[in-house]
């Protein structure tokens, strides 16, 4: 079984009086191992297909599986428990705290999934390593980049050790060469963890990084097609 | 576990920092209040906690000093025939009406008739044997200095209180009290100046006991069994309870203490519960993501309620040290103010109270920590 099943899922939105049909009865399979991109224009229904598929959003019919599990049918504290134990997520915004270094931000979620703090800060450090932030362990948000805040965002992401890696637009808030950095970065991940990774974007530049490229539109795919190994491998 | 309650509050303490105020201030008004508050009722005991003396005798249910009647002579021969009473010492308690310089008119005054002896009971802690002793001039009285200005005269100068003449022979601290100005003077000077009774009984016996005797026992012993008793026995430290009980409870003042603190606890909740808030809100899309790596609700809240317990701690520590300030001032000035452990730990639970309230208000902030918007 694939690692994200969606099947013909709908959603729509309701402002005031207009209802907005988000979702209209898409169905998609997403496997493991590989980075898939959901690109279209803004509206499309990409990040909703995103939240549904990660059990942040429930659909108004339809299914959604993931890793075998009908997320529908688990409790709110079980979806959390679920989320602890297999998701990663890295938002458009990098969201981190404030006040915490990039090795605290990182190690901050090992502490709720019972790490001790020493095995915590020292996969932490290793997921930083592997973004390549190693000299910035000690670097508050306000003393890092953009590039560099969403590296430590894919780290904190990256050292839960996900099956399931969720990116709503990662590269929007990012120049070309940082957004090519933070591709590669997720890319690799998909390869060397065998992770899913479910990356929703409307940037063209990410379509040469991705295994799969699903195109959508009014809440449809329009189309899917895999990307050549040699393309991909960037 | 990375401690992000409290990092986030040392970084962002300029966030945190009116909810500090609104808990230190809160904080500063009750202890100020409790202090001030025990401090005036305290007085109301003021002349039996600085006296010497085991026990009190006075008219039957007198609830404060001041309420003191005349009781029967002869209740001085029956205390003096206990075997454990040591010496029995009169205390006269009159009403006067005090005329001083024509300008300032007439007042209410509460006359003592004392012993004047160097090792006399009554008053012992406020006036010292050649104070007192000054008394023996006919006609002498001691006044508090706190009350000089309000009589508008000073040492030496010429009063009438009843219609007969008074002079103030001298000046201490300590007998300032609730109700009105207190005057000390000789059991001699006091009874020329009962036109009531013509200064034949005395409000009240002190009595000291024997080395060794229990003052509980000897109290249960003299105290008359009788249903018609001319006289009662108190404990001193009874008698000084009853008049605080008596001033807190009876005069309504009690309730309006604690009607202020309810005030205090719901304003600085209000403002602290706000502050939390904002600080909350301020970092919604941080606690959304981490809701969204699956970190439950749970935990999210026991984050803000550790936020509001610190700022609850640290309130609470300015508060204290405002506190200490303002009751050093209140003393060297005079003003009555009494803090008791149990009265500063009732305090303190009820700033930490307002702190965690405030805490638990602003957990209803996360709620907008839905990771779902973070998409949008």
């Amino acid at each position: 079984m694939a690692a994200l099943v969606a099947e013909s899922l709908q959603k729509s939105f309701v402002t005031g009086s207009v209802r907005t049909d988000v979702l209209r009865g898409l169905s998609i399979e997403i496997e493991a191992g590989e980075l898939t991109l959901v690109s279209g224009p803004s509206g499309c229904g990409k990040s909703t297909l995103l939240a549904i598929l990660s059990g942040l959003l429930k659909p108004d019919a339809g299914r959604a599986i993931a890793l075998g599990q009908d997320l529908a049918r688990l409790a709110p504290t079980e979806l959390e428990r679920f989320r602890l134990h297999n998701t990663g997520f890295v938002f458009q915004g990098f969201n981190l705290f404030p006040a915490l270094d990039a090795l605290e931000q990182v190690a901050l979620p090992l502490g709720y999934l019972g790490l001790d703090d020493a095995t915590a800060r020292s996969r932490a450090r290793r997921a930083l390593e592997e973004v390549g932030l190693e000299s910035r362990l000690a670097l508050r948000p306000a003393e890092l980049s953009g590039g560099e805040k969403q590296r430590v965002a894919i780290a904190r992401a990256l050292a839960k050790e996900p099956k399931l890696l969720f990116a709503d637009e990662p590269t929007s808030a990012l120049d070309a060469a940082n957004g090519q950095v933070v591709i590669d970065t997720l890319h690799r991940i998909a390869r060397t963890h065998g992770a899913t990774v479910l990356c929703v974007s409307h940037d063209p530049r990410l379509v040469a990084h991705a295994d799969r490229v699903l195109a959508m539109e009014d809440g449809r795919i329009l189309s899917d097609r895999r990307v050549e190994p040699a393309a991909a491998a960037g | 576990m990375v401690p992000l309650a409290r990092r986030t509050l040392v970084y962002e303490w300029r966030r945190f920092l009116p909810s500090l105020l609104a808990v230190a201030f809160s904080g500063l008004l009750l202890l100020v209040q409790a202090a001030l508050v025990f401090g005036i009722f305290d007085s109301a005991a003021v002349y039996i906690t600085r006296s010497g003396g085991d026990l009190w005798v006075g008219h039957p249910g007198t609830q404060s000093i001041e309420l003191g009647r005349p009781i029967p002579n002869d209740t001085e021969i029956r205390l003096r025939m206990d075997p454990d009473v040591a010496r029995v010492e009169p205390f006269m308690w009159i009403d006067g009406d005090w005329r001083g310089p024509a300008d300032r008119g007439g007042l209410s005054v509460f006359v003592s008739g004392i012993d004047t002896r160097a090792d006399a009971m009554v008053f012992a802690d406020v006036l010292p044997p050649a104070l007192r002793a000054s008394l023996d001039e006919p006609d002498g009285v001691i006044v508090d200095r706190a009350d000089l200005a309000k009589l508008g005269l000073g040492i030496g100068g010429r009063a009438v209180i009843n219609g007969h003449r008074v002079r103030i022979v001298g000046v201490a601290s300590g007998l300032r009290a609730l109700g009105g100005v207190n005057i000390v003077a000789s059991l001699e000077t006091a009874r020329r100046l009962d036109n009531d009774h013509g200064g034949t009984e005395v409000a009240y016996y002190v009595v000291r006991l024997r080395d060794g005797a229990d003052a509980e026992s000897v109290r249960a012993r003299l105290q008359p069994t009788s249903a018609t008793k001319r006289y009662e026995v108190w404990t001193r430290d009874a008698f000084a309870r009853r008049a605080v009980t008596y001033w807190m409870f009876e005069t309504g003042a009690g309730l309006g203490v604690v009607l202020l603190a309810l005030v205090v606890f719901f304003v600085g909740a209000i403002i602290t519960s706000q502050t939390l808030m904002g600080a909350v809100a301020g970092s919604i899309r941080e606690y959304a993501t981490l809701h969204a790596l699956g970190v439950a609700f749970g935990d999210l809240r026991r984050v803000v309620l550790q936020q509001a317990a610190w700022v609850g701690a640290a309130g609470l520590a300015v508060g204290g040290v405002l506190t200490a300030i303002v009751v050093v001032l209140a003393k060297h000035r005079d003003v009555p103010v009494q803090l008791d452990a149990a009265t500063v730990v009732a305090c303190a639970a009820l700033v930490m109270g307002i702190a965690l309230v405030s805490g638990l208000a602003a957990v209803r902030a996360l709620r907008h920590a839905d990771p779902a918007m973070l998409l949008r």
